[in-house]
């Protein structure tokens, strides 16, 4: 298992399209990948559950995956977030 | 899970209506937090007896509490109060709309003590606020499924993403069944035997269909088609068919999840194109529905075969 902290920095938080391109990242991975805040848990592969986190800036997350190419992907969904969902 | 209520929750409309509060004192310690979903009766205290005093938890005074507050003397109960008040008390209520003498509502100001006075009698009082303060404080748990109210029964419906858990619920929800929440359900352990599921208060019964994207399930099929939260009765774990796997064919076996330490009857579907899952799901629940009433259909064929073959090797 692989686990990242992360800080939240963008303004407008995590609304519907950030959420798609969580998603469509974490997808491209065999394992499972789940963002946490506080105690809640929830899939990195499902668009209503990311949504429901209700993620704003500030939010402090943990990128957890499990599996095959699970640092990979860690590391993939950090970076998407510190650079406030800019595609590079 | 820490959960936290604030005194002024109470005054929030869903509290307010159902217990019927109005508070009469302490309105700048509204803000105070409740830690403890329990309630306490002080009449012992007030009569002098403090050990076990519970006072971080709520105070409930019924008619008892104030018929004897009433025939003190002056000095008795400020004597009383004194060292009542001298506790770090949340908040008191009274029940069948007693208000407390001046005396108490002067000692509730003065220690920032918040004070209700509420229409219903206590016992009845007791019981809503006790449901109330368990639906905060119960043990909690966040799982990635849809609950769904098919025939009565509240069914989870797990899997893995992309097994078709959504596409499942929007066909039972086009059957007439109704949806509770999809891909976030919040389970509470309100007792040792029962679990409620709710969705998350952010999506409410919004679903995503792949290929459509996001859709209220209420707008579309109407306000009949969801209910807010429900008992979580069946699992059903819907998984890709796996040929290498044995599934169950008798179902004589009961095999069951375990949430929150609650073992839940488990039905394992597999899932492969053309099998109608939502189909299966309604007899599972039909079926979980008969076991309750202690008709269990495997055992029962079975047995009736045993018969049958004990009475045909007797001919024989």
């Amino acid at each position: 298992m692989t686990e990242r902290e992360i800080i939240v920095k963008s303004d407008a938080g995590v609304h519907a399209r950030p959420a798609m391109m969580l998603v469509r990242e974490a997808m491209k991975y065999p394992c499972s990948v789940s963002l946490l805040k506080g105690n809640v848990e929830a899939d990195c592969k499902s668009i209503m559950s990311v949504l429901g986190l209700a993620i704003v800036s500030g939010s402090r997350l943990i990128v957890r995956a499990h599996g095959e190419r699970e640092k990979e992907v860690v590391q993939a969904i950090v970076s998407m977030i510190e650079n406030d969902f800019r595609m590079s | 899970m820490d959960s936290i209520l604030r005194v002024k929750d109470f005054l929030d409309d869903s509290w307010r209506i159902s217990l019927q509060l109005r508070l009469v004192a302490g309105e700048e310690a509204l803000g105070k937090e409740i830690r403890v979903g329990d309630i306490n009766r002080p009449g012992l205290t007030l009569a002098g007896f403090y050990d076990f005093f519970a006072f971080d938890r709520i105070q409930i005074f019924g008619l008892g509490e104030t018929a004897y507050m009433r025939q003190l003397s002056d000095e008795q109960r400020r004597r009383t109060y004194d060292r009542f008040f001298s506790y770090e008390i949340k908040c008191c209520i009274f029940t069948h709309n007693e208000e407390p003498d001046e005396l108490f509502i002067e000692y509730a100001n003065n220690n920032k003590v918040p004070v209700f006075v509420t229409r219903k009698d206590t016992t009845r009082f007791s019981s809503q606020i006790t449901l109330l303060l368990d639906q905060i404080f119960s043990p909690s748990v966040t799982v990635h499924g849809t609950l769904i109210d098919v025939y009565g029964v509240g069914v989870l419906i797990l899997g893995k993403s992309g097994v078709g858990k959504s596409e499942c619920a929007l066909e039972l929800v086009e059957r007439g069944h109704l949806l509770v929440a999809d891909d976030m359900v919040i389970v509470k352990k309100i007792d040792e035997s029962l679990l409620i599921g709710t969705g998350s208060p952010v999506l409410t019964h919004h679903m995503e269909i792949r290929g459509i994207g996001i859709i209220n399930v209420q707008e579309i099929f109407g306000i009949r088609s969801v209910r807010n939260r429900k008992r979580v009765e069946l699992v059903v774990m819907l998984e890709e068919w796996d040929n290498s796997k044995e599934y169950d064919r008798l179902g004589l076996e009961e095999t069951s999840y375990p949430i929150l330490d609650i073992d839940v009857p488990l039905v394992t579907v597999p899932v492969r194109p053309g099998r109608n899952i939502p189909i299966i799901v309604e007899t599972a629940s039909l079926n979980q529905r008969l076991k309750r009433v202690d008709i269990h259909s495997a055992r029962e064929l079975d047995e009736n075969i045993q018969d049958m073959l004990k009475s045909g090797q007797r001919k024989e």
